[in-house]
């Protein structure tokens, strides 16, 4: 068999492959999509039905389940807070270990490291005890910050990734310029990477748009996130397939339109930090 | 270095300490000292030493519960890697398309925990769900997926497979195209085949790749809780039960927080020798 035609039946298989993958993955969420539009009857059918009246029962019903509408607004308000105190720090932070040396930046790289690899509840335990104590149980605040043990490591991490990449000339000539750090900070390294600092943002919404174990366990009902109103269909006792699918794609859909319209930026953020870590 | 640079240097990370030292620092030393008493948010808080260790180590329950984690994470990692070096090689290979394909396989990362065990529990429902509906089709005996101890646990390593496979395959990817071409287009010149090239040549050299995804993995699956949680809640029995869901139980089911925490201290331990051992082992690959 000639070389050519060898990789063209490659290349076809890879083609195959590749589309059985795309199919697998997103079944589930077209599946979970159609049982959201079905009556509790067509969701039931054995066999399952493929045509069935589309319904939009389970959408307007999450309008009259109490708190769910307040859920959503609240996960837009911690995902705000979130990124904007992680970002905020982390771009002095990245700055200031991509730009110094200093004694203990190897303690302090160690720390972000561990703050991001070690178990949520070796933090949350605590910081439930500590909130209930000050009044910060169940507020946007209290669950915004304690995101930042995770958060706030992986933004410094992913933006000193992105610093390494301005050019060291731009920023000798900024200082020649007569610009102290922190002018350099604003008039060459923000500017320039950012694309990064945006990638960094998105990654660091996604984390906490779709996070439960922090969210479960510090609030209830003032600041409780989508994830944990989502979370609440679950149980056998719940059969309320209808609500539990419209549920989960009123939650899911800002990221994956997000994903649309962010792609670049989210690949990038991904693969730059672990290629050149 | 003159000393007003290192002062700018900690003024720019003074913000950054603060706040880790108020949501990790603090915390954790706070978990540790706990993990002496045995305060289960009520009056009672008297100081027992290691008697939560011993109590925890003699248990049946948990050293089940550690070892179904290990599992878990092993071969979820296991499977993982494999799914997604396979893809991003299959990917590679693609002209025509490739960008599109790449972001649809991407889909999975966009969804939460809570979600992907939701629709599992949807699609994987031993009576009514699609899944069995197909197995039965296809002439092959149904499964209780979730609903019995022999099966419940492979179904969730199944679940996290279908949800962070993308992962490993997204950075893989990214790693194989930036590979250095000439080493792999002598061997093409030399005759060798896409297989020879792969395991002779690509692999190597995506050696620190592999590495780096594998430790995020390991530490990522290690710390599984949202699929748990919105599935079998670490049932029947215990048979999923994983740590973090052991800590949730312990803390917020029963209030025994003291024990929660002990818990808490023995898990972030492993990780962290695990996190230690691996970074030796990286640096033994990077100067052999």
């Amino acid at each position: 068999m000639g070389i050519a035609r060898r990789d063209q039946l490659e290349r076809a298989l890879a083609y195959l492959i590749s589309l059985a993958a795309i199919l697998l993955t997103l079944f589930p969420i077209v599946w979970l999509l159609s049982v959201s539009l079905k009556s509790q009857r067509d969701a039931f059918a054995v066999p399952p039905k493929l045509l069935f009246e589309p319904i939009a029962d389970h959408f307007l019903g999450l309008l009259d389940k109490p708190g769910f509408v307040d859920a959503f607004r609240n996960s837009v308000i911690v995902t705000a807070m979130g990124v904007a105190i992680a970002i905020t720090i982390a771009i002095f932070a990245a700055y200031s270990i991509h730009r110094f040396r200093f004694r203990g930046k190897q303690l302090f790289g160690a720390w972000l490291l561990l703050a991001y690899m070690l178990p949520e509840f070796l933090f949350i335990i605590p910081l439930f005890v500590l909130y209930q104590r000050i009044g910060w149980y169940d507020s946007h605040i209290g669950l915004a910050l304690a995101y930042q043990a995770h958060s706030l490591p992986f933004a410094v991490w992913l933006l000193r990734s992105f610093f390494r990449e301005v050019p060291l000339d731009l920023d000798d000539a900024a200082r020649i310029d007569g610009c102290n750090h922190l002018g350099a900070l604003r008039h060459v390294y923000i500017p320039m990477a950012a694309p990064g600092i945006a990638a960094t943002a998105i990654l660091t919404a996604i984390w906490i748009w779709n996070e439960l174990t922090i969210a479960l366990s510090l609030t209830f009902s003032e600041a409780q996130t989508i994830t944990v109103a989502v979370a609440s269909f679950r149980g056998y006792t719940s059969i309320n397939w209808g609500g539990m699918a419209a549920a989960s794609i009123v939650a899911v859909l800002p990221m994956l339109l997000f994903a649309v319209v962010a792609q670049k930026y989210i690949v990038k953020g991904l693969t730059l930090g672990s290629l050149k870590g | 270095m003159p000393a007003s640079a290192n002062r700018a240097a900690y003024l720019l990370i003074a913000p950054a300490l603060l706040v880790l030292a108020a949501t990790s620092l603090y915390p954790a030393i706070y978990s540790f000292a706990l993990s002496f008493f045995n305060w289960n948010w009520g009056a009672r808080f008297d100081f027992i030493g290691l008697r939560n260790y011993a109590d925890l180590f003699q248990s049946a329950e948990f050293w089940q519960v550690l070892y179904q984690t290990f599992l878990f994470a092993i071969v979820a990692t296991g499977l993982e890697l494999l799914l997604g070096l396979g893809l991003a090689v299959v990917v590679d290979r693609l002209g025509f398309g490739a960008g599109i394909i790449r972001t649809l396989l991407l889909t999975p990362l966009m969804v939460s925990g809570i979600i992907v065990a939701l629709m599992s529990k949807i699609l994987l429902d031993p009576m009514l769900g699609f899944v069995n509906y197909l197995l039965i089709w296809l002439g092959l005996p149904p499964s209780p997926f979730f609903g019995t101890t022999a099966t419940a646990m492979s179904t969730i390593i199944m679940v996290d497979a279908w949800w962070q496979t993308a992962f490993v395959f997204i950075i893989v990817l990214a790693g194989l195209q930036s590979l250095a071409q000439e080493p792999i287009e002598a061997a093409r010149v030399d005759g060798a085949n896409s297989l020879q090239i792969f395991f002779r040549i690509k692999l190597p050299m995506l050696r620190g790749v592999l590495f780096t995804v594998l430790i995020f993995r390991t530490i990522d699956t290690l710390k599984v809780f949202d699929i748990i949680f919105g599935t079998t809640g670490g049932g029947p029995q215990i048979a999923t039960e994983v740590m973090q869901t052991l800590a949730y139980r312990k803390a917020f089911s029963f209030l025994q927080m003291s024990e929660s925490m002990t818990v808490m201290v023995i898990f972030s331990t492993i990780v962290l020798l695990i996190c230690l051992l691996y970074m030796r082992l990286e640096s033994f690959l990077v100067e052999v």
